[in-house]
């Protein structure tokens, strides 16, 4: 009887996350290489997003709410900058933690910062920052349930209708998907992350 | 040709370089030396604009290097550090491109620079290409770094403490290499170092620095004969006395833990000793030590008997030094005779020490590796 009704909003689910997290990457990954240009601004910057991050996901989707309505929208941008917020942390640390002796040696042969950045800090810093896209992927999963609270459907729809109808069975209906789901996607990401770790620093990236 | 005109270097209130004014020679080795913070670093990253000078110009081959656009300076010199610095994320290949590709140069001519770069150290291509840094030890890491220097040709190397965090073997060996290298490639190259040894081996022209000042720029023969100051004497250290073989005495080269007996002793007392401390003589010496002869297991048996008297049996055919004498002298001396040692004397007469044919190779070996 549900099973259709699974199978759509399995699929509502998932494409809120990936399109959530891919704006959430593109975003923290951008801020986090920006603000390691600047590593000054960082004190101000990553407290402000802390205390940013420590609101709950269902305040911020409640505003939104009220300024956007019932739009999709309401959820993807509230999902995204959740998203953003691990993967920028993340890109920054991974960056400004590549030893020093390979910035310099970078600048000694003559690389221009742009060369820099993508020939050597960005690949050394891609598996801190494939880290952090781990950790808001699975969170994304779990906050994506909220979707459901404005009536935009999701695996929080079974949840929530559970919850109204005093269901358990129907609220385990809505949970163990997305739990499977945050797995899955969590071990699609170590592949990526093995992919993207270059042969030469695996080992280092793994006693990290 | 490197120059240097009044360079000058601050930070906040400290000065680092103070009006610095040197030149370095085509195809020289140069290099600087001199206690931490004398500012040799600071020197060597103002000709590849790591560090921007406050004052002065630092010309190459005549160009103020000021205005030379810094990313396309810095291509055209290669550059060692000390931690290596190879990129952990390349493999060998990759590394060694960096300034070719750099550069824009097509995939081929990146290849064939790979072939021979890799062939000039002797590290064969199908084993190490495509090996990554964390893959091979630390000299092999560090002959990478400096091929991934040499690879675009720069006519300048500069290296920063380069064999500095390598062990002593593969340090000296990597020594020999760059010799070799740099008089088939004939590269103007700077080197720091701290190490007087090295300096000593490697440079043309050493330039030692004090507090941001050159105290004094001359090749090793030269600074070894006349250093400038105490802080270069020091420096130089052991170094000097092994660069002027006239002024080495035998109290250089003796061994002083030599066994000695009273010659109050019997004889059965001076077979014991002598078979408790392996050698097959003995230095005889008076009631105040004073040296009267030696005795030799050969003498104890001449003599057959155990009534014989110590004193009888001592021989005073030995040739005898003084500890100020000239060490060549007792070399000379070893060499020419059958005697495997000469004794060595204090002014009042006691025993100094012994000097053997083991004591030359050893002032043979010192002369020639420090």
């Amino acid at each position: 009887m549900y099973g259709v009704s699974l199978l759509r909003n399995i699929g509502i689910h998932l494409m809120y996350v990936i399109v959530s997290v891919s704006i959430g990457f593109l975003l923290g990954l951008t801020l986090g290489i920006l603000l390691s240009r600047k590593p000054s601004y960082s004190r101000i910057v990553l407290p402000i997003l802390s205390i940013f991050n420590t609101i709950p996901g269902i305040v911020f989707i409640g505003i939104l709410f009220l300024y956007l309505g019932m739009v999709p929208m309401t959820v993807i941008i509230a999902l995204s900058v959740y998203a953003m917020f691990p993967i920028l942390k993340n890109t920054y640390v991974g960056i400004t933690n590549v030893e020093q002796r390979y910035v310099e040696a970078a600048r000694g042969c003559g690389m221009n910062r742009r060369q820099i950045l993508f020939r050597v800090e960005l690949p050394l810093a891609m598996p801190t920052i494939i880290g952090g896209l781990r950790m808001a992927t699975i969170y994304t999963v779990s906050w994506t349930v909220l979707a459901a609270m404005i009536g935009l459907g999701g695996l929080g729809e079974f949840i929530y209708q559970g919850i109204n109808i005093n269901r358990n069975d129907m609220i385990l209906l809505g949970a163990i998907p997305a739990a499977i789901l945050a797995i899955l996607l969590g071990l699609l990401i170590d592949v990526l992350q093995r992919k993207v770790t270059p042969r030469g620093i695996r080992k280092e990236a793994m006693s990290r | 040709m490197i120059q240097f005109e009044n360079v000058t270097k601050r930070y906040g209130d400290a000065t680092v370089l103070d009006k610095i004014s040197f030149n370095i020679e085509p195809g020289q080795f140069a290099v600087l030396i001199g206690p931490s913070g004398c500012g040799k670093t600071t020197t060597l990253k103002t000709i590849n604009r790591l560090i921007e000078p406050d004052g002065g110009r630092v010309l190459i081959d005549g160009d103020d290097t000021a205005v030379i656009n810094r990313v396309q300076l810095r291509r055209r010199i290669g550059y060692v550090i000390q931690q290596i610095g190879l990129f952990p994320n390349m493999t060998v290949a990759q590394n060694i491109t960096v300034v070719p590709k750099l550069l824009k140069y097509d995939k081929e001519r990146c290849d064939k620079i790979v072939h021979e770069m890799l062939e000039m150290v002797d590290m064969p291509y199908e084993q190490y290409a495509h090996k990554y840094p964390t893959e091979m030890s630390g000299g092999q890491q560090q002959r990478i770094g400096v091929l991934r220097a040499l690879a675009a040709s720069p006519p300048i190397v500069l290296m920063d403490e380069p064999f500095g965090a390598l062990d002593p073997m593969t340090r000296s060996t990597l020594q020999d290499e760059i010799l070799r290298l740099q008089k088939k490639l004939h590269k103007t190259i700077v080197f720091v170092t701290h190490d007087m040894e090295e300096a000593l081996s490697l440079a043309d022209v050493i330039i030692f620095m004090e507090d941001g000042h050159i105290t004094q720029m001359a090749p090793p023969e030269e600074m070894l004969k006349n250093p400038a100051n105490e802080t270069v004497k020091n420096f130089l250290g052991k170094h000097i006395a092994a660069a002027d073989p006239s002024a080495l005495t035998a109290a250089d080269f003796m061994k002083t833990n030599v066994v000695t007996v009273d010659s109050k002793k019997g004889l059965r007392a001076s077979t014991a000793l002598m078979m408790r401390a392996s050698v097959d003589s003995l230095i005889v010496t008076d009631e105040n030590d004073r040296y009267i002869g030696t005795l030799s297991v050969e003498d104890i048996k001449s003599c057959g008997s155990p009534d014989c008297r110590m004193i009888d049996l001592v021989k005073n055919d030995r040739e005898t030094f003084r500890t100020t004498d000239d060490a060549k002298r007792c070399f000379d001396m070893l060499l020419s005779t059958k005697a495997n040692y000469v004794i060595v004397l204090n002014p009042d007469d006691t025993v100094a020490g012994i000097i053997t044919k083991t004591s030359i190779a050893k002032a043979l070996a010192e002369r020639l590796w420090g």
